[in-house]
């Protein structure tokens, strides 16, 4: 195990063996398909250890307080944000087109099908992609993860498999929270400008919706929580180069993650009108 | 805060808001509530889309479960609809469901009527009474088809007008009967002779025993007639003999020219058929009243009539006999009168009076 970890690592960062200028323009290319390979090879390693026994119970819970937990205050307080701005900018939208009524169903609408998924999406991204990328990074590369691996403990199964599944299940939790959040914030920026009472409110925003409008937005952060643990933890292990290395892990777990959430979004949209 | 109460929060907080919203969806599309379904089958269904309202009085009290397509060409697309408990009061099993918009081109929703209060409640899965959607689109084809109608009434409008022109160009130029009537000018002429044979035929209607009563009491036929024989003033030397008539005793009536006592004429015709005479002319003048035209006519008439019933019953030179009717003439006696003057010698025959007198 070891020693394919080592081999990968150095198939990662090849040495410029051939002078060819045609080879070296082509230089990035290469390392995006290897870092492609290498992230097909983690992938179905973590998968092969979610499924193996025993399950890690003790620190998936922990991970699941790590990651959904201490999350639930910065989502719910982006989602209130974004509620709040959606008010304030669909109500002037709105009133030109003489559509003002329309603005809890706009409001609800938009926040369950797009804005609270995407929003909790990034803002984990940036907390928990980071933190999990500085921390295997430097459990990587004070050689901890090393020692584990003597001590015969696999850490895809202990430390990988249980990050990622926490964060498959906090996402969606978290998303719940944001949406609540944001539609809660824009009623009371609604009531500040013209006062409506929030029964009215829900029954207007949510009268159309139906669980297809609301289910699958909501689950798919699910996908969104294994793009965020998969792609932080394989930037973690795949530390090197010490103290700064565990930095460069860090800012390209986020910056990875959060690209890949939203270029996952556009298929997950389209996939999502066309299924339900 | 403890790791366990934290964790404890976010599940605890999650989870429930989870619960929440399902609910909230769910009461949303009654999945939840207490319903019953019913179905009811369209010809189309106008875009109405699955979730769309049931409303029964124009309360949202349901919403469209499916739509679905009939496999058969000659079938019905079925809207199948949950309603709520509550409506099952109202909405019995002659209630009817009709998909309405919202607006010209708002939403679509189904709208079912009350029942009627001997109609049976429905229990639910049952069909009832559809009516067909008004579709905007169905509004515009109907009226595009108005408009066409309208334009092929303008097209037999402007056909009817351009016959018309024809007509017209027609008369102008003298075809057909009422161009004849108008252009040609061979009409009048035998409309103008049909007049004068039309005279011929009144003339001889006037000798028509049915008519002849008339002519007979006026005592002349022909207005013209009377003055054939007529001249405009006494010769100038003294007649050699006269003879004086009262009218109301020789006329049937005042205004009539028929003889009544034609026998006292008969002294005047054997004088003249002894005697030689050169001239006759037989005055006749009608009293102070009446109107002069009419009354200028009656004398001339009378003229005439004695002249010729002289003619007619003796032997006489009737060139050489003329009258002279006076009309109303203020020196005359009341009934007016009637003369008869001889002239021996032959002078010249005074002019014949003016026609246009």
């Amino acid at each position: 195990m070891c020693h394919s970890m080592c081999g990968m690592a150095t198939t990662v960062a090849p040495q410029p063996t051939l002078k060819d200028d045609v080879l070296a323009f082509l230089q990035p290319l290469r390392s995006a398909i290897e870092w492609t390979g290498d992230l097909g090879f983690f992938f179905w390693r973590v998968t092969k250890a979610v499924f193996s026994r025993p399950i890690e119970w003790a620190e998936f819970v922990r991970q699941l307080d790590a990651i959904g937990a201490r999350s639930l205050t910065l989502v719910s307080l982006a989602g209130a944000a974004t509620g709040a701005v959606l008010a304030l900018q669909m109500r002037d939208s709105l009133a030109r087109f003489g559509a003002k009524s329309m603005l809890p169903s706009v409001i609800v609408f938009s926040l369950i099908k797009e804005t609270g998924p995407i929003i909790t999406g990034l803002v984990v991204s940036g907390r928990v992609g980071a933190g999990i990328g500085a921390e295997l990074g430097s459990m990587r590369v004070t050689e901890q993860i090393d020692a584990m691996e003597a001590s015969a403990v696999d850490p895809h199964k202990y430390l990988v498999a249980t990050r990622v599944l926490a964060c498959i299940a906090a996402l969606p939790l978290l998303t719940i929270a944001a949406d609540f959040c944001g539609v809660f914030m824009g009623w009371i920026a609604c009531t500040l400008v013209d006062p409506v009472p929030l029964r009215l409110f829900l029954s207007n925003g949510f009268h159309g919706v139906r669980f297809a409008d609301i289910l699958p937005p909501t689950f798919k952060t699910a996908i969104f929580g294994l793009i965020i643990g998969m792609v932080a933890c394989f930037q973690g292990m795949r530390t090197r180069g010490g103290t700064e290395g565990v930095g460069r892990s860090a800012t390209s777990s986020v910056v990875l993650s959060s690209l890949f959430i939203i270029l996952a979004d556009v298929v997950l949209v389209e996939l999502i009108i066309n299924i339900f | 805060m403890s790791p366990s109460f934290r964790l404890g929060l976010f599940l605890m907080t999650t989870l429930s808001l989870l619960a929440a919203c399902v609910f909230l969806v769910g009461r949303e599309q009654l999945k939840f509530g207490s319903n019953y379904r019913v179905r009811s089958e369209f010809d189309s269904v106008s875009g109405l889309n699955d979730g769309a309202d049931v409303r029964v009085g124009g309360i949202r009290e349901g919403t469209v479960q499916s739509i679905v397509l009939p496999n058969r060409p000659d079938g019905k697309v079925t809207v199948s609809m949950d309603l709520s408990k509550e409506t099952q009061a109202i909405v019995r099993q002659d209630s009817v469901a009709s998909i309405q918009s919202a607006g010209l081109l708002g939403d679509k929703y189904v709208d079912i009527s009350f029942g009627s209060v001997d109609a049976g409640k429905l229990k639910g899965g049952e069909k009832i009474a559809s009516e067909p959607p008004l579709d905007v689109a169905d509004l515009f084809h109907k009226a595009n088809q108005l408009l066409d109608t309208g334009q092929g009434v303008l097209e037999n409008i402007m056909g009817a007008t351009d016959n018309l022109n024809l007509i017209t160009g027609k008369i102008n130029t003298g075809h057909g009967t009422i161009g004849k009537l108008i252009n040609d000018s061979t009409l009048y002429q035998q409309a103008s002779a049909s007049v004068t044979s039309l005279h011929d035929d009144a003339d001889a209607m006037k000798s028509n025993f049915l008519l002849r009563g008339f002519f007979k009491d006026r005592g002349y036929a022909n207005p013209a007639e009377v003055k054939e024989h007529a001249v405009a003033q006494l010769p100038a030397q003294s007649p050699t003999k006269s003879f004086q008539y009262d009218p109301t005793k020789l006329f049937d009536k005042p205004d009539s020219a028929k003889l009544k006592n034609s026998k006292s004429l008969n002294v005047v015709g054997q004088y003249l058929q002894s005697e030689k005479f050169g001239l006759v002319v037989i005055t006749a003048s009608t009293g102070r009243t009446g109107d002069s035209v009419k009354e200028r006519v009656l004398s001339e008439a009378r003229g005439f009539v004695v002249r010729k019933y002289l003619v007619e019953n003796y032997s006489l030179d009737d060139t050489r006999m003329k009258t002279r009717g006076l009309g109303k003439s203020p020196t005359a006696k009341e009934a007016g009168s009637i003369e008869i003057l001889v002239y021996a010698s032959a002078p010249a025959v005074p002019a014949k009076t003016s026609a246009k007198k």
